[in-house]
């Protein structure tokens, strides 16, 4: 355990190293260009020189010619190259004379930092913003608007990279088979807008749950008394049939089958399977027929609990989860609604909803799930209790393990009790539905349209697709080609009209937001030219110094990327209304309308597409968390917890907060089940809302919140590396350098009981690993009090593994939870550091600030952006930073309307 | 609970077998003499095996190098074919920087951030290198074939072609099943003006995409090319179809099964196998790359684990996974070797002969991206095999490896990727 403990934290931060920005604080001039000093050249000298000179390159490694300007990316690589020599400590030999400690630390301290600086100045792009194609999730919300369908991109790629946003243009490619791919799933969302015929009827089916539930259980009676009776017959014939090896064998076999046959006696006994069915840790699943249309439906369940039922926590599986004293009243009892995921089903189901549930075996409680089908989308459904996903051994604790068993003289799983399913829908009742108007128009398909009405709806459509771009005329003539084709094939109006349809949103100007520049027109190569070399066929893109002078927008294209930026989506009618008739460009309505626009739900698409981005949440899908150490935190819990991110954050943007509100709170916005999860009593239901922290509970702003706290962990133990280095870059605007590749393991942990603080002395034994961790780690002790899923934990627990999943030895240790910023500021646990870094907030709005400029520019914030930034923070600092004004400010600048 | 929805168990156990065609039989193969039969093709897999392996277990003893080596733990199962492989050690791409992007880079070796402003770069990858020689005469260039869910990186290609841009891959075994044997149903005219209205939807796009390239930077033109270049890759297709149209697709002699639907893990890889054996022996390609699954594979031995949480495993669950992995992914190359040797060609030898496998991965694990795992099999690309190399400099490019692979295989590019030269070492 203790081996691989140092080496995930540590190497994990590789993986969000790349997004870098300069280590400045507000008061100085930010250094824009790496430089090492004439006194690193010394070091090196003395170190170095002696093997890799102009005569002697030992290794094929020069370095007495080696520029101390890193401005280019040879030499920035050749700098990478001493830095991970030094780093894996390679270099210098061991025959040779080593550098003192503090030189060497002083010394890598010094590269690692202009390294930094490099690689921010060389990703500069100079104010350049690539054309780019819409990412998946625009693609989905522009179909959504274009068409009012849902259309499943999982053919697309999901452009979420490390280190950038899905926003940058020079990031996204275009596949090989991509275009067959938006073909297809445009002729998918055409052929759910487009009806004919007559609307499917609503329908409401229920499906009692009882009959075959007790039909398998007396299947169980039956096979279990058969294997009695082998046994009893093998018996009878003294042990010489072959069905079993011998006694031992057979009285095995006796005693599985007298334990199901109990079982399914006590499962039939019950007074309450005669109306309804105990799917123990099993799903009870149905279907919705594949031939209803896609749309809204709604799935319910009457559902109950008893009031001793055995609860998934509570199995005594982990040392780590105590009684939960809070509690009155039993445990909260929750039921999951779900789908069939892309792996496991049905041990794993992608989850829809988790409800709690209060209903009794006397007074039982209807729950309810709306969902949306879409073409091709899976049509069977489950619920289930709530449990850890993927886990069908959690059975085998309760029938084998768990101490309460004996307490139920059942021997079954009583614990969710379902007295019927039902769906009902489709739930649509206009006719015909508004996708089939907004791809149609007012064309009546029963009023016999012709070719005046098929140009009519392209020429319509081509517009709305293309955002204030007209397609040409060429294009149109074609496009009544291909219809006037697929009508000379036979095929009626409303599908003939699909293939152009299709082919508009296949298009360049559908796909790609396009700027163009009045200049001279540049042509396009007909033909792409076939290079037949390695290299890269497009040349490196313009340098910061040759970068052209920006232009202002057009209305419809600022109307375009202000409604990108904040709904990933193109402009409503309203916005375009501001655009066409020029009024948009008045600073007071592009603020009026951005103040619209951040208070429409729509505004959501924004916060999770951008937060999930900056604060590099795809980490929280990194590991698999351990559940038996960890029961809580299952999926329903990891999907609260991430959400509590994004609510919180359009909670401070809707009550316009200040910005520090996010790095200390008196309030958190929750839901039921992750109110229970922070000890939180008396929130119901599953929608999420702003409850005041109760006094004693360390909760309230980012560093509290379980989504960020579970980052930083290998899914095992709490990573107070991660932890550490995520405050810096995120919090603190401070970034550490990215961990080097290859670090040796400290093999002689293994197999040892150590406190996760006890380890971090390994840091400091080394001048190449001391030299960032000094800074990073201080941070993380500071939260070990919360445990490797956010939760608040008194004790931290080790335990150490023998081969085939058997803990070998355990041990709990206490915590010491003080440390301090790298600024000096001592602080003592978790509050202690809340308050720390929360003075910081000019820091953490810069650090926001630079991430929005790349996130609404789509493309990287870079030194050339000094200005923009400074100027934004500048507007912003009166209204103590809040999320709305940065975002106004950025609105307003001259970068954001330019192109 | 017996679910009826639990059809996808029923499917991992139901046999699914190819019959492999026999097309040559012992008599004719006694009288057909060399002269008569052109040179047999060569061809070319890549195995990304992502990841990386058990680093305590899985590389044979650094000592024991040339052709007296022990296998150890994790090769194991490779016993009967030590003699027919050959185990790498000390090489890596250099550019390698983040593991997280997992094969991504394997093939090619190119710098994510080659180029100043961009977060991504990524240049041709080996396989297309060969696939540019080797494909001319066949159906399919090359194939790509991948795993549900990807698993990391960036998308789920291995394959990349000229321009750096994602091969298209094919992640269904029943896909690849059709694409390679499957009869096309409809008639050739209707065919021919099924590809004649792609072709069509092309021209039309293109009018649009000139438009919209007026007016635009030269960055902006570059990005609007790799639509252009995307929509040219399609024509080349389509041409490549019809040149094929009226060519029958070659099936094998003995009925060939449909695979089963929803496989997955171990059973996958082995169909995949199954099929790349079948695609090499009727000549419907010669290159093929494929990145396997690790999710799935560990699932079907019994651990619940993914491929992340596998690779940083410490002493535990984690590690028992990593190492029943290294297992079964060696026994399924003892399968895909067997396989290869059982396959005859016309002329009398195997496919074995002719063919250059590599497995491996460019994580050796966790995050140590250097000693890359790797390891090669077949004849096709003239190295020693049976052969346990510890390369002297453990900063040897990888690329070399594949360099020298290219030219064991008849194609001589001077270079690939940052490759220094050909590993004399390696070759027979």
């Amino acid at each position: 355990m203790s081996t691989a403990m140092l080496r995930p934290l540590h190497l994990a931060l590789g993986s969000v190293g790349l997004l870098i920005f300069s280590a400045t604080s507000l008061a100085e001039t930010p250094q824009t260009t790496a430089r090492m000093l004439p006194e690193n050249r010394k070091f090196l000298e003395t170190h170095c020189f002696e093997c890799h000179n102009a005569d002697k390159q030992k290794g094929k490694v020069r370095l007495d010619d080696l520029a101390l300007e890193i401005t280019e990316i040879p030499t920035a690589e050749r700098w990478q190259k001493v830095l991970a020599a030094l780093n894996s400590g390679e270099m210098p030999p061991e025959d040779a004379k080593q550098p003192s400690a503090p030189d060497k630390a002083g010394f890598l301290e010094k590269l690692s930092k202009q390294m930094v600086i490099a690689r921010k100045a060389l990703s500069d792009s100079g104010g350049v913003i690539t054309m780019r194609r819409l990412n998946r999730r625009e693609y989905v919300y522009t179909i959504r608007e274009l068409l009012d369908v849902e259309v499943n991109p999982f053919d697309l790629p999901s452009d979420e990279a490390p280190g950038t946003f899905d926003t940058v243009g020079s990031g996204l490619f275009f596949s090989s088979d991509q275009f067959a791919q938006y073909l297809k799933l445009a002729r998918n969302a055409l052929d759910q807008a487009i009806v004919t015929g007559k609307p499917a009827p609503k329908q409401q089916v229920r499906i009692e749950v009882e009959q075959k539930a007790n039909e398998s259980a007396r299947t169980d009676l039956k096979a279990a008394r058969a294997s009695i009776q082998k046994v009893a017959q093998w018996r009878k014939s003294g042990g010489t049939s072959p069905e079993f090896n011998d006694e031992p064998h057979a009285s095995t076999n006796e005693s599985l089958a007298r334990g199901r046959e109990t079982v399914a006696l006590a499962y039939l006994k019950d007074p309450a399977t005669l109306t309804g069915r105990f799917p123990k840790l099993d799903i009870e699943h149905f279907q919705i027929p594949g031939n209803l249309p896609p749309g809204r439906y709604i799935l319910r369940a009457r559902v109950a609990f008893p009031p001793d039922a055995p609860h998934v926590s509570n199995l005594n599986m982990t040392p780590l989860l105590g009684p939960r004293p809070w509690l009155t009243g039993g445990e909260p009892r929750f039921v999951e609604f779900g789908t069939q995921g892309d792996q496991g089903w049905p041990i794993e189901m992608k989850l829809l909803g988790c409800h709690q549930v209060k209903g009794t075996l006397e007074k039982a409680e209807i729950i309810e799930q709306p969902v949306v089908l879409t073409k091709g989308s899976p049509r069977i459904f489950a619920l289930r209790e709530r449990r850890p996903n993927g886990q069908a051994d959690l059975n085998y604790f309760w029938y084998y393990k768990a101490p309460q068993r004996s307490k139920h003289e059942f021997g079954f799983w009583r614990g969710l009790w379902i007295d019927w399913v039902e769906w009902e829908g489709p739930l649509e009742t206009q006719w015909p539905p508004e996708s089939h108007q907004l791809a149609l128009g007012e064309v009546d398909l029963t009023a016999n349209p012709g070719d005046e009405q098929a140009r009519d709806i392209l020429q319509n459509f081509a517009s709305r697709a293309f955002r204030g771009r007209q397609p040409t005329a060429d294009f149109m003539e074609r496009l009544m080609g291909h219809f006037a084709e697929r009508r000379k094939a036979g095929e009626p109006f409303e599908q003939a009209i699909k293939t152009p349809l299709a082919i508009i949103l296949a298009s360049p100007k559908f796909l790609y937001i396009v700027e163009p520049v009045e200049r001279e027109a540049l042509a396009v190569a007909q033909t792409v030219p076939a290079s037949f070399t390695a290299t890269p066929t497009t040349p490196p893109a313009a340098s910061p110094a040759g970068a052209t002078k920006r232009v202002p927008l057009s209305d419809a294209e600022l109307a375009n990327r202000l409604s990108y930026f904040l709904w990933s989506s193109p402009p409503d009618e309203r916005l375009l209304s501001f655009a066409s008739s020029g009024k948009l460009k008045d600073p007071k309505v592009l603020a009026a309308e951005a103040n619209r626009m951040l208070a429409d739900e729509k505004v959501m698409r924004f916060v999770s597409g951008f937060t999930h981005q900056w604060l590099h949440m795809t980490r929280l899908d990194f590991f698999q968390f351990n559940w038996r150490l960890y029961p809580l935190f299952d999926g329903s819990l990891k999907a609260a917890a991430r959400r509590e991110v994004f609510e919180t954050l359009r909670t401070v943007l809707d009550e316009n907060l200040p910005l520090g509100t996010l790095l200390k709170s008196d309030f958190v916005v929750v839901n039921d089940i992750l109110a229970d999860f922070y000890d939180i009593p008396g929130v119901e239901g599953s929608a999420f809302r702003k409850v005041s922290v109760p006094a004693g509970i360390p909760r309230g702003g980012l560093l509290s919140m379980a989504a960020i706290l579970a980052m930083g962990s290998d899914g095992e133990r709490s990573s107070l590396v991660e932890r550490g280095a995520w405050v810096l870059r995120k919090l603190l605007h401070d970034p550490p350098p990215p961990a080097p590749a290859n670090v040796p393991q400290l093999s002689r942990f293994a197999g040892k009981l150590l406190p996760a603080r006890e380890l971090m002395t390994a840091h400091q034994e080394q001048p190449q690993c001391a030299q960032c961790h000094r800074r990073i780690d201080p941070i993380g002790f500071a939260l070990e009090h919360f445990d490797a899923t956010g939760r608040w934990r008194t004790e931290e627990y080790t335990e150490v593994y023998k081969i085939h999943k058997a803990v070998e030895k355990k041990q709990f240790f206490p915590i010491d939870s003080s440390g301090r910023l790298p600024d000096g500021t001592p602080f003592d646990g978790f509050e202690g550091l809340r308050d720390a870094v929360a003075k910081h907030e000019a820091n953490f709005a810069r650090g926001l600030t630079e991430h929005l400029v790349e996130y609404a520019l789509g493309r990287p914030c870079g030194f050339s952006d000094a200005e923009l930034v400074e100027t934004v923070l500048q507007k912003s600092k009166p209204q103590r930073y809040t999320p709305r004004s940065l975002i106004q400010a950025l609105i307003a600048s001259k970068e954001f309307q330019s192109k | 609970m017996n679910s009826p929805l639990n059809r996808r168990h029923f499917l991992r156990n139901a046999s699914v077998c190819i019959a492999l065609p026999f097309l040559e039989s012992v008599g004719f193969r006694r009288f057909a003499s060399a002269a008569t039969l052109a040179p047999r093709p060569k061809r070319m897999i890549f195995l990304a095996m992502g990841w990386g392996v058990t680093n305590e277990t899985w590389y044979p003893d650094p000592k024991q190098t040339g052709a007296e080596w022990t296998l150890s733990e994790g090769l194991k199962p490779l016993a009967a074919f030590q003699k027919d492989i050959t185990v790498v050690q000390n090489t890596f791409h250099k550019h390698s920087s983040d593991a997280h992007s997992c094969s991504t880079f394997w093939l090619t070796g190119a710098n994510r951030y080659g180029i100043p402003g961009r977060s991504f770069h990524n240049t041709i990858s080996v396989d297309q290198v060969a696939a540019e020689q080797f494909g001319q005469d066949t159906r399919f260039g090359s194939l790509a074939f991948s795993n549900p869910g990807g698993e990391g990186g960036h998308g789920s290609a291995v394959s990349w072609n000229r321009q750096g841009k994602p091969v298209a891959d094919l992640s269904d075994p029943v896909a690849v099943f059709h694409k390679l044997f499957s009869d096309e149903k409809t008639p050739l005219s209707e065919r021919k003006a099924q590809l004649q209205r792609e072709q069509s939807v092309l021209d039309t796009v293109l009018i649009e995409a000139k438009d919209t390239a007026r007016g635009l930077s030269r960055e902006d033109t570059d990005k609007l090319n790799e639509y252009l270049e995307s929509i040219r890759e399609i024509e080349i297709r389509l041409a490549k179809e019809e040149q094929w149209l009226t060519v029958p697709k070659v099936k094998p002699t003995q009925s060939i099964t449909e695979p089963g639907k929803g496989l997955s893990g171990e059973q996958e890889v082995k169909l995949m196998y199954d099929l790349m054996v079948a695609a090499f022996q009727t000549d419907a390609t010669r290159v093929i790359s494929y990145r396997q699954p690790v999710q799935s594979l560990l699932r079907s031995r019994g651990y619940n684990l993914d491929g992340h949480n596998m690779s940083h495993y410490s002493m535990g669950p984690r590690m028992e996974a990593s190492q029943a992995r290294d297992k079964c992914q060696s026994e399924l190359t003892a399968y895909l070797i067997q396989k290869l040797k059982a396959t005859k060609e016309p002329d009398g030898s195997s496919l074995f002969d002719h063919v250059s496998v590599a497995l491996g991965s460019n994580v050796r694990t966790a995050h140590q991206l250097d000693n890359c795992p790797l390891l090669l099999t077949g004849r096709g690309a003239g190295i020693k095999l049976g052969h346990h190399l510890v390369m002297p400099d453990p900063k040897t490019p990888l690329c070399n490896v594949w360099l020298s692979l290219l030219h064991g295989v008849g194609v001589r590019p001077p270079s690939f990727g940052d490759s220094t030269g050909i590993l004399d070492a390696l070759m027979a």
